[in-house]
């Protein structure tokens, strides 16, 4: 195993964190700041994905799209429609509370992935869709590695520069006045379900992008990109794990994570065969466990959100 | 279609799904109710049950002689869980104990994969053609199955109405800080509800693979049917909870009528979403958390 | 503590894991759906496919060392798949690829990973049309036809013997979806008529209903497009003890033995499925009789596509000599008429013919594998009754 191997390898790691950074970044918004338990966010993915690729593809019969434009504009749709949906579903959903928000996101995003399986004229079913344009595609195969990992940290990096502004601003103060004490920040005049409203839109337009910036990677998508464990809880332990209400904890949660996702299988597949499949099991019960220690010894996350006067004192 | 036919092949079936859904919602209520948070391992605690249960009928039990026993261990089972995972979390905020049980149902599910294997599994081999009772086709099982809800569902209610203990559950669900101040020892409360909230799920669960087969996902499944079911029923109330669940399995069963068959999973969403937006203290007026 | 000295413990154990020595050997990752949607039926086919890998290194090694195999898990999505992909190309150094199982996971595997990299892909049961479209430079084979075969051949043998009107119920994913699509349009291109057409997903506890809508139409012969380790074997269950339909029909995802256990071979009497064969049943039992040996049930789901996607794989890497970037052409050379005939099993006598540069033809399993210019094989196939605990062939489907 040789130094390009673990080059590539590496690279590879680069870029699945850098997606689930986003995404970790993205629920941050919508659970660390906003103390909404969005227990959907594979939904939001799953329609930036399908919107980027509906409208970068080439044609295919019995489907629309095929509009073959630009990747930019398939990103820029991506999370124009995501946050569209996230809207009429805001409206609905945030008025309740934590327990029955995560059930009902939950919920939307199983109706989500339904639709998306069976209504072939728009997603191309379970066939998915593919023929989605690649950026760097052509280059070999380090180099397109390499200069997709760059465009997908360069993404995260502006991401993360607005989510921090935004935190710092006036609007971040805000909402963390509404998400620890709702009733005192609505006696003061504000507009709490409308802010958010705001917040639930931009957490979401987030989530759309990297499913995007998914989809282009591999150049294709099919309706098991969706499933709750690997686009939704993955990021809740993610997040968890990193620290909540912290934006550099969200990013930090997901590279730990998924390290150890990702390294564990190594290590499960040098045991003897009979006993490999039964490890890929064992996996899921670590990841679990590793939550249920996070929850005791470090609920905040390894980091914690920053009080006010940390966030007061740097600039 | 003839009345008997919408009968036997509608109505029957969503019966026999709504009261597997009614004793897990039961299960759900209860937790919301008493302990104030969403349970999100119930299902997967449902699916180690019903595997209890056949590791029991392993043993050459018949099922239904395993089935109180494998409520006796998921009991302690459930008991267990929440000492070692919950009870630290009882002073903070629900939401994280919430989390914690969505870890914890990742976890009882990879065990069951690990111990069982992820092939669907038959209580008993063969199939089972019905009894026709006047045109009304029930197996056996099925009566079973009705019947042990029926049973389980009276006997909690007596259970909550008439002795000790069941007035000191509904006291910690109405008001745990005077229910304390009574003399409600809340952790005893609290290990009695586990026990009843295991018991329970293993039945379900059971009820579930007895009708069908068994497999490591069968509780996840019926997860969100059954929030569905306790929810519209009004979070807190057993009798909600049967309801709810009849409802759900109906109306689940009846779908089909309506709706293209791929969307049949969508009905118990549906009927979620819409009561928590139209009446979220649901049908018999619960809680609302 | 201890998240910082925990990860370094964590990749100070894997660092020692990769320290083990690299022998002159050859290596292949076989990705399997180990998790996920279709876990049930991957021992089957990863235990099939180490048969392959087993008999080689019996037989003789493979070009010069061993054949080492190294198991990756795809979970059916992409996320999982190329991971896996990427870990056994860059990580293990595996110059081949068996598998990923589900079509999603290979579409994704084979445009971020193995293609940009090189290495020869074959797929056992990626079924989906769209991975004949993937542009690979002839590096994505598969030894499973695409649905689109396996759905026609069924309605023309269906409608030769006499049926003319069935009832589809067809799972809710590429696999199903893709079978009843092809089925549905020879049957009725072959002047048939479809009396009910219904998709489920799988996991229900009841298709009662399902099964009362689909039985509206009148028709006697229901067409399962299911795996019978899930959904299809409740389905068949409910169908049968409800006095749904005379007579099932199903594809190879329903050829299961497992099934034949849970429901009784005696209430399966009109119970048909079809599978992908080989031209002479004689490689079909050379596979049989190696893989019930080592404990495996030969009419698994798949398991004779993954034999044979891994046979052949090692075929393709003993013809080039190990060489990664001959393979694609190698495969084509051991694969496609003319040669001498090599059947499963038969490794020493292939890698004698390689040795003495004769052509050789692999006949597979599950069918000769002659590969088209996409990489897609055309399936033959055959039709099966239950008899006894197993199946046995009825007729050839044309």
């Amino acid at each position: 195993m040789e130094l390009t191997g673990l080059l590539n390898y590496a690279l590879f790691m680069g870029i699945l964190i850098g997606i689930y950074a986003l995404l970790s970044l993205a629920l941050n918004i919508h659970w660390g700041f906003t103390g909404l338990f969005n227990a959907g966010v594979a939904g939001f993915f799953a329609v930036g994905a399908y919107v980027s690729a509906i409208l970068t593809s080439t044609p295919a019969g019995g489907r629309i799209g095929g509009f073959e434009l630009p990747v930019v504009l398939g990103w820029l749709g991506a999370m124009v429609v995501a946050g569209a949906i996230a809207w009429p579903i805001g409206r609905i959903c945030l008025r309740l509370r934590s327990d029955y928000l995560a059930i009902a996101t939950l919920g939307v995003a199983e109706i989500i992935r339904l639709v998306i399986k069976s209504e072939d004229w728009l997603t191309g079913g379970s066939r998915g869709i593919t023929g989605i344009p690649r950026p760097f595609g052509d280059l070999d195969y380090m180099a397109s590695q390499a200069a997709y990992l760059a465009l997908v940290l360069a993404v995260l990096l502006a991401v993360y520069l607005a989510v921090e502004r935004q935190l710092r601003a006036p609007w971040g103060r805000m909402m963390r006045a509404i998400r620890d004490n709702e009733a005192a920040a609505a006696a003061m005049g504000k507009d709490v379900s409308a802010r958010r409203l705001e917040a639930f839109i931009f957490g979401s337009a987030i989530m759309g992008l990297a499913g995007a910036l998914f989809v282009h990677f591999n150049r294709s998508i099919t309706p098991e990109a969706i499933d709750p464990m690997i686009a939704t809880f993955l990021i809740w332990i993610m997040l968890i794990l990193g620290g909540s209400g912290n934006n550099r904890g969200a990013i930090l949660g997901a590279l730990v994570i998924w390290l150890i996702w990702s390294m564990s299988e190594m290590l499960t597949d040098r045991l003897p065969a009979e006993v490999a499949t039964q490890a890929s099991y064992i996996r899921v019960f670590v990841i679990g466990l590793m939550l249920q220690l996070v929850l005791r010894f470090r609920p905040e996350g390894i980091l914690p959100e920053e009080s006010a006067r940390q966030r007061h004192s740097t600039p | 279609m003839s009345a008997i036919d919408f009968i036997n092949f509608y109505v029957v079936p969503g019966l026999v799904l709504g009261s597997i859904y009614a004793v897990g919602a039961i299960g759900i209520t209860m937790v919301f109710g008493i302990l104030r948070f969403a349970h999100f391992a119930h299902g997967d605690m449902a699916t180690l049950g019903a595997f209890i249960a056949l590791a029991f009928v392993g043993t050459g039990l018949d099922p239904w002689t395993a089935l109180p026993l494998a409520m006796l261990v998921t009991a302690v089972v459930a008991v267990g869980i929440d000492k070692t995972f919950y009870d630290y979390l009882v002073k903070r905020p629900k939401i994280l104990t919430v989390m914690a049980s969505l870890g914890i149902a990742l976890m009882i599910r990879s065990v069951v994969q690990v111990v069982w294997g992820v092939d669907p599994q038959p209580y008993v081999r063969g199939i089972v053609r019905p009894d026709s009772f006047g045109g009304i086709l029930l197996r056996p099982r099925e009566l079973y199955t009705l019947a042990t809800v029926v049973v389980l569902v009276v006997g909690l209610v007596a259970f909550l109405h008439y002795t000790r203990w069941g007035k000191a559950m509904r006291a910690m669900s109405d008001n745990p800080d005077l229910a304390r101040l009574s003399g409600v020892d809340n952790r005893q409360v609290t290990m009695l509800t586990w026990a009843i909230v295991g018991a329970l799920t293993a039945a379900s669960g059971f009820m579930l693979g007895i009708n069908t087969e068994l497999n490591s996902m069968m509780g996840w499944h019926m997860l969100l049917p059954m929030f569905a079911a306790a929810i519209l029923g009004g979070v807190g109330r057993v009798e909600g909870a049967v309801l709810g669940g009849l409802i759900v399995g109906l109306a689940e069963e009846m779908s089909v009528l309506i709706v293209p068959s791929q969307y049949k999973m969508a009905t118990a969403f549906v009927i979620l979403l819409l009561i928590l937006l139209l009446r979220p203290s649901g049908l018999l007026k619960g809680k609302v958390l | 503590m201890t998240q910082p000295k925990r990860l370094a413990a964590a990749l100070a154990l894997a660092g020692a894991a990769f320290a083990a020595p690299v022998h002159a050997d050859v290596t292949i990752g076989l990705l399997g759906g180990l998790t996920g949607p279709i876990a049930g039926m991957a021992p089957a086919m990863v235990d099939s496919m180490k048969l392959a890998v087993g008999q080689v290194n019996e037989q003789g090694g493979i070009a010069g060392g061993k054949l080492n195999a190294v198991v990756g898990d795809s979970a059916c999505n992409p996320q999982n798949a190329t991971d896996a992909a990427t870990k056994a190309v860059n990580v293990s150094g595996a110059i081949g690829i068996v598998g990923p199982a589900c079509s999603g996971a290979v579409l994704a595997a084979s445009n971020s990973v193995t293609v940009p990299a090189g290495v020869l892909t074959i797929t056992s049961s990626g079924t989906s049309p769209q991975i004949s479209k993937i542009d690979d430079k002839d590096l994505v084979f598969r030894t499973v036809p695409s649905d689109d075969y396996q759905g026609r051949a069924l309605a023309r043998t269906l409608k030769a013997q006499g049926v003319d009107k069935v009832a589809i119920a067809y799972v809710n994913n590429d696999y199903g979806k893709g079978l009843a699509e092809s089925f549905k349009d020879e049957f009725e291109a072959h002047g048939g008529a479809i009396a009910g057409y219904a998709g489920q997903e799988d996991s229900k506890a009841s298709y009662r209903s399902d099964l009362a809508e689909l039985a509206k139409g009148g028709a006697k012969t229901l067409v399962l497009f299911h795996y019978g380790n899930s959904a299809g074997l409740t389905i068949l269950r409910q169908a049968i003890e409800n006095g749904f339909f005379e007579n099932f029909v199903g594809a190879d995802g329903m050829r299961d033995e497992a099934m034949i256990k849970t429901l009784g071979a005696d209430n399966l009497s009109t119970f048909r499925v079809s599978a992908p064969m080989g031209e002479s049943g004689a490689a079909f039992d050379a596979f049989s009789a190696g893989f019930r040996a080592a404990g495996g049930d030969p009419n698994a789901t798949f398991a004779a596509t993954s034999y044979d996607a891994a046979f052949l794989m090692a075929l393709a890497i003993e013809h080039a000599g190990g060489d990664k970037s001959k393979l694609s052409a190698s495969l084509r050379a051991v694969s496609s008429a003319p040669g001498e005939p090599i059947l499963p099993g038969e490794w020493a006598k292939a890698k004698q013919l390689i040795a003495e540069g004769k052509d050789i033809d692999y006949k597979g399993a599950a069918g000769d594998h002659e590969f088209n210019e996409a990489g897609d094989v055309p399936g033959q196939y055959e039709l099966f009754k239950v008899s006894g605990e197993t199946y046995e062939s009825v007729t050839e489907m044309k």
